[in-house]
């Protein structure tokens, strides 16, 4: 029953932590667009005083306001859920309901393979911070990623409304388009870490390249507590792919300055036009969720994973507080992608589509096929040594049991 | 074959790669420049430089002039309600803000207003109802007065005609701005309690008024200009 148990607390932890800290992004998202707008932003609906949770209660929590703003979120959740769920006349009716579950799962199955930690020791408990580690774990995040655009189009199709039409349309041909060029930018990435397994990934970026010492067989790099620079992440072996996969995401998130799908300018508010209700609040959702993705595979693929300076040596002094600061520092990694995603957004406006097109396929497409050229040419030498590179990390990390 | 291309984020980092200039870009979307080539005439747009046209330098300005407002002074006024019982507090609006309405009084201590139904025919939302009467035999400067004079001010949308319209200079548009009330009833305003505000508002906010009449020095005259 154990192993089974222990495999529950990854999950809890991805899931109910995804879940539960959408709404925080939707307050921060509000706060930071008021911030550049020189305004305030939401600061009246707080933990404790005035127009607190509490009054609802009718507990008297005094006159002062503890972080007001705060439990916004919670009061738009209370709004959207008690709001009627309509379904306009001519809309196809089962489409039209099974659409936001298409935009909100596939942002969350993508967490699955998304690693958030090390190996967790507890007592004898090894719980490793994934909820599953494939080995093809990149490929099943691209593969599961590009499926919440089908929630975008059906929910677009089945509204009976051109604009929501448009925004679905809109929505399919800006996710193939950009699927393209992250597909090659990830084909680079791949190509130099010589793995598809996300966590592999992670383990590279530390340094684990130097796992054994060919003269003494010990393990040298991150386990040993050796060196464990950022200077090791993708980002700066892969420069030009981070800039280029970090566009792909904006564009395949739908934000701006790509966020055509939904464009309140021209479609009103696109594809999510008739929704209402909860059917709205998860296309909201599923949003948020897929910018926590983009922002855990950058995590894992350019900025080292769970991995912080001086993770070796607090390793080896303790496991468990390393693993936990290291839990952290991917929240923290994924959280800096999020809030210069909402930075870029109230910074830039959108592109139009003929842009959006050349930028992606003038742009993006090239750029990252020489990307993957240079990759290929400069692999070239070293590719007999780390042929098996990613076996070894597998192997290692094995044999890496409590005891 | 207009340039209006250039004049856009369109060329981003897809100029980069294939740097192939106007002639490819003006030729991409022949079509529609010739739509939108009278819109903006070639001359009249800047050409970019490569930088510009790469794009990334101008979204790190951008970002860097965000950043620099994320630490700003924030201009919200921060009306958290106090300000109804504390007047030290209140937002003061500029000169010329057209709040709601009071009744002013003359040198015998009587309302100004004559029931002459001047404001009440210049009122546009027909918000104000006047019944007229005879002067009780004491009043010595007029014959005619209000009996009951009413302003709706749900109907009221606050246009400051009563005021441009009324002879006698009785009927003011203060710079109260806290225009809400739990009853609809409430916002029907009876002659007592114009009459009342205006004795609470008249001196102390007087330079507010939206018109300067009978206030020296109170507004440039370029407010003159409701009708």
């Amino acid at each position: 029953m154990t192993p089974y148990l222990l495999k529950l607390i990854p999950v809890l932890l991805v899931f109910g932590g995804l879940l539960n800290v959408v709404p925080l992004l939707v307050f921060l998202e509000r706060k930071v667009c008021a911030w550049i707008q020189d305004r305030v932003g939401p600061n009246r609906v707080g933990l404790l005083g005035p127009d607190s949770p509490l009054e609802i209660f009718g507990i008297d929590s005094g006159q002062r306001r503890f972080l007001g703003g705060f439990m916004q979120p919670l009061a738009d959740a209370i709004k959207l859920f008690t709001k009627e769920s309509f379904v306009p006349a001519g809309a196809d009716r089962i489409l039209f309901t099974a659409a936001p579950f298409f935009a909100l799962m596939p942002p969350l199955i993508t967490y699955a393979v998304i690693p958030i930690g090390p190996d967790l020791l507890a007592g004898v408990y090894n719980i490793k911070l994934q909820v599953a580690d494939l080995h093809v774990g990149l490929l099943f995040a691209l593969a599961v990623a590009s499926l919440s655009a089908y929630g975008l189009a059906f929910g677009g199709w089945a509204s009976n409304n051109k604009f929501a039409l448009l925004g679905g349309v809109r929505a399919m041909a800006q996710m193939i388009s950009y699927e393209i060029g992250m597909g090659i930018v990830i084909l680079s990435v791949v190509m130099s870490y010589n793995s598809v397994s996300l966590r592999d990934m992670v383990y590279l970026q530390a340094g684990a390249t130097a796992l054994k010492d060919p003269a003494t067989g010990a393990l040298t790099g991150m386990w040993a507590g050796g060196s464990n620079s950022p200077l090791g992440w993708g980002m700066f072996h892969q420069p030009l792919a981070f800039v280029l996969f970090t566009i792909c995401a904006f564009a395949e998130n739908n934000r701006l300055p790509f966020d055509l799908a939904e464009c309140e300018a021209e479609l009103v508010g696109g594809y999510h036009t008739e929704y209402n209700s909860m059917g709205f609040g998860m296309f909201f959702q599923g949003e948020y969720i897929a910018m926590l993705a983009m922002g855990g595979l950058i995590a894992a693929m350019f900025l080292g994973g769970w991995h912080y300076p001086g993770y070796g040596v607090l390793e080896a002094a303790s496991p468990f507080c390393a693993a936990v600061v290291g839990l952290a520092s991917f929240a923290i990694k994924v959280l800096a992608f999020i809030f210069f995603s909402m930075w870029v957004r109230w910074t830039l406006p959108r592109f139009r589509w003929d842009q959006l097109m050349s930028i992606g396929w003038k742009g993006i497409v090239p750029l990252a096929l020489a990307n993957l050229l240079f990759t290929a040419f400069v692999n070239l030498p070293v590719q007999p040594e780390r042929k098996h590179l990613g076996g070894i990390v597998m192997e290692q990390r094995d044999e890496r049991k409590p005891g | 074959m207009s340039t209006d291309d250039h004049g856009t984020p369109s060329t981003g980092s897809g100029q980069a790669a294939d740097n192939a200039g106007q002639s490819h870009v003006a030729a991409a979307h022949g079509g529609h420049a010739d739509t939108h080539g009278h819109a903006a005439p070639a001359h009249d747009v800047r050409q970019q430089t490569f930088l510009e046209k790469l794009y990334f330098p101008e979204i790190v300005k951008g970002l860097s002039h965000t950043l620099k407002h994320m630490f700003n002074k924030q201009f919200t006024v921060d009306y958290d309600g106090s300000q109804r019982t504390n007047p030290a507090k209140n937002h003061i609006p500029r000169a010329g803000y057209r709040g709601e309405h009071y009744l002013k009084k003359d040198d015998e201590g009587h309302v100004k207003c004559v029931a002459c139904f001047m404001c009440a025919a210049a009122c546009p939302a027909e918000c104000i109802h006047i019944e007229g009467a005879a002067t009780p035999p004491d009043w010595k400067n007029r014959e005619r007065y209000p009996k009951r004079f009413e302003i709706d001010l749900l109907r009221c949308i606050y246009c400051g005609y009563c005021e441009e319209a009324c002879p006698v200079d009785a009927i003011a548009l203060s710079s109260t701005y806290n225009i809400v009330s739990e009853t609809r009833e409430a916002k029907i305003y009876k002659e007592e309690k114009l009459i009342a505000d205006g004795e609470k508002l008249g001196l102390s906010l007087s330079h507010h008024h939206y018109r300067p009449d009978g206030v020296p020095g109170a507004l440039p005259a370029s407010k003159e200009h409701g009708h």
